[in-house]
């Protein structure tokens, strides 16, 4: 992967290009959740699937915190640290590559133990936890390139 | 870098414009008791009507004063009505008569009388009324209802349109604040307040909500 940034001289990966666009995507994907969790929105059109099911169950909430809302942080976290680490200086940061995949890590851990409860425990599923899921994925698989950068890179 | 930024903005842009769009509408349902004004005593027993299951032209009035978020009134609607609406309701002897009675201490009480008679207006009041109630856990949490009643309409085939428009206004808090009102008036002080009025006479209101005390209540007959 060619990775040079014009007129700086400096490797950008673009990976975090990718990583940043899809966690923008899951940032307005999980926004959504939240405002319905909080009732700022009218009937989530669920088409196929039970949208009302899923967001109404126990497991739509860890204590008084909606899912959706450790979604949203998680979304803005990998967009934050995927900015970040197209910046120059930290292009090559292992601490940046760590936060990253580690994150996406966690977000795709995460959003498989929900997809289960959808499939094994609620029996319902919503399309919109599903595309969130989806979504994870895509980013985990993007942060791969993370793990050599791990390896190679700079403390900082 | 240039492009990557264009490529951010666009998908911002797009994600602000897509959010907007889906949160349209929402956020501004009535959810508490609005003011009467200088309300008569008879414009409020006009305007505290209740809605009616069943023959209405039945002899006897089975009335219940039913909170949605209480569990009281849950274990009723579930348990209870099934049983009057076999004895009673479908033989055509009695009709039965919802009326509101919201409480401050059950904050989502007002908006869910509300959402019933939205439901109401499409002709669907009582499979609502069974469905709020059979769904009463899920939605008495402390966060907004809203999304469980919109999502409830949309599972009964509602136009979700006109029931989120009815929803997000202030349309039915009068008589729902009249139906309160009324029962505070007759006496009401806890849910779910049932009566029962044999066509002439004061209305009876029973010390219990079991399906005992209304079958004594009605086969005792007028003037009992």
């Amino acid at each position: 992967m060619t990775e040079q940034s014009a007129g700086s001289g400096a490797r950008l990966p673009k990976n975090r290009m990718l990583v940043a666009v899809l966690s923008l995507g899951g940032v307005f994907l999980a926004f959504y959740l939240v405002a319905y969790n909080m009732g700022w929105t009218p009937p989530i059109p669920c088409g196929s699937g039970s949208c009302a099911a899923v967001q109404s169950s126990s497991y739509a909430w860890v204590g008084p915190v909606p899912v959706s809302v450790i979604g949203l942080a998680g979304y803005l976290a990998l967009l934050v640290l995927a900015i970040a680490g197209l910046q120059e200086r930290l292009a090559a940061s292992r601490a940046v590559s760590f936060l990253l995949f580690g994150g996406a890590l966690a977000g795709v851990l995460f959003s498989a133990y929900l997809t289960y409860l959808e499939a094994a425990v609620i029996n319902a599923w919503c399309r919109y936890c599903v595309a969130s899921a989806i979504l994870i994925t895509v980013v985990f698989a993007a942060t791969i390139p993370e793990v050599k950068r791990m390896r190679k890179g700079s403390i900082r | 870098m240039k492009n990557f930024y264009i490529i951010i903005g666009g998908v911002a842009v797009i994600g602000v414009v897509v959010v907007a769009f889906a949160l349209r509408g929402g956020g501004s349902a009535a959810s508490v008791p609005v003011d009467l004004g200088d309300i008569g005593n008879q414009e409020l027993v006009d305007l505290a009507q209740g809605m009616v299951y069943g023959d209405s032209d039945a002899p006897v009035t089975i009335m219940e004063f039913g909170n949605y978020q209480c569990g009281g009134c849950a274990q009723f609607a579930s348990m209870v009505k099934p049983q009057v609406d076999l004895a009673y309701i479908e033989t055509g002897q009695a009709k039965f008569v919802f009326h509101d009675f919201p409480m401050p201490s059950l904050p989502h009480s007002f908006l869910a009388a509300r959402a019933v008679r939205c439901a109401g207006d499409q002709g669907r009041y009582f499979d609502y009324h069974d469905s709020v109630f059979r769904t009463q856990r899920q939605w008495s949490r402390p966060d907004s209802p809203v999304g469980h009643f919109n999502d409830l309409a949309e599972e009964l085939g509602l136009d979700t349109g006109a029931f989120g428009d009815c929803l997000n206004s202030d349309r039915h808090a009068d008589v729902v604040t009249a139906n309160a009102t009324l029962g505070q008036m007759l006496g009401v002080n806890s849910t779910p307040s049932i009566f029962v009025h044999h066509g002439s006479g004061r209305a009876m209101q029973l010390g219990g909500f079991q399906f005992i005390d209304i079958q004594q209540a009605v086969e005792a007959g007028p003037g009992n």
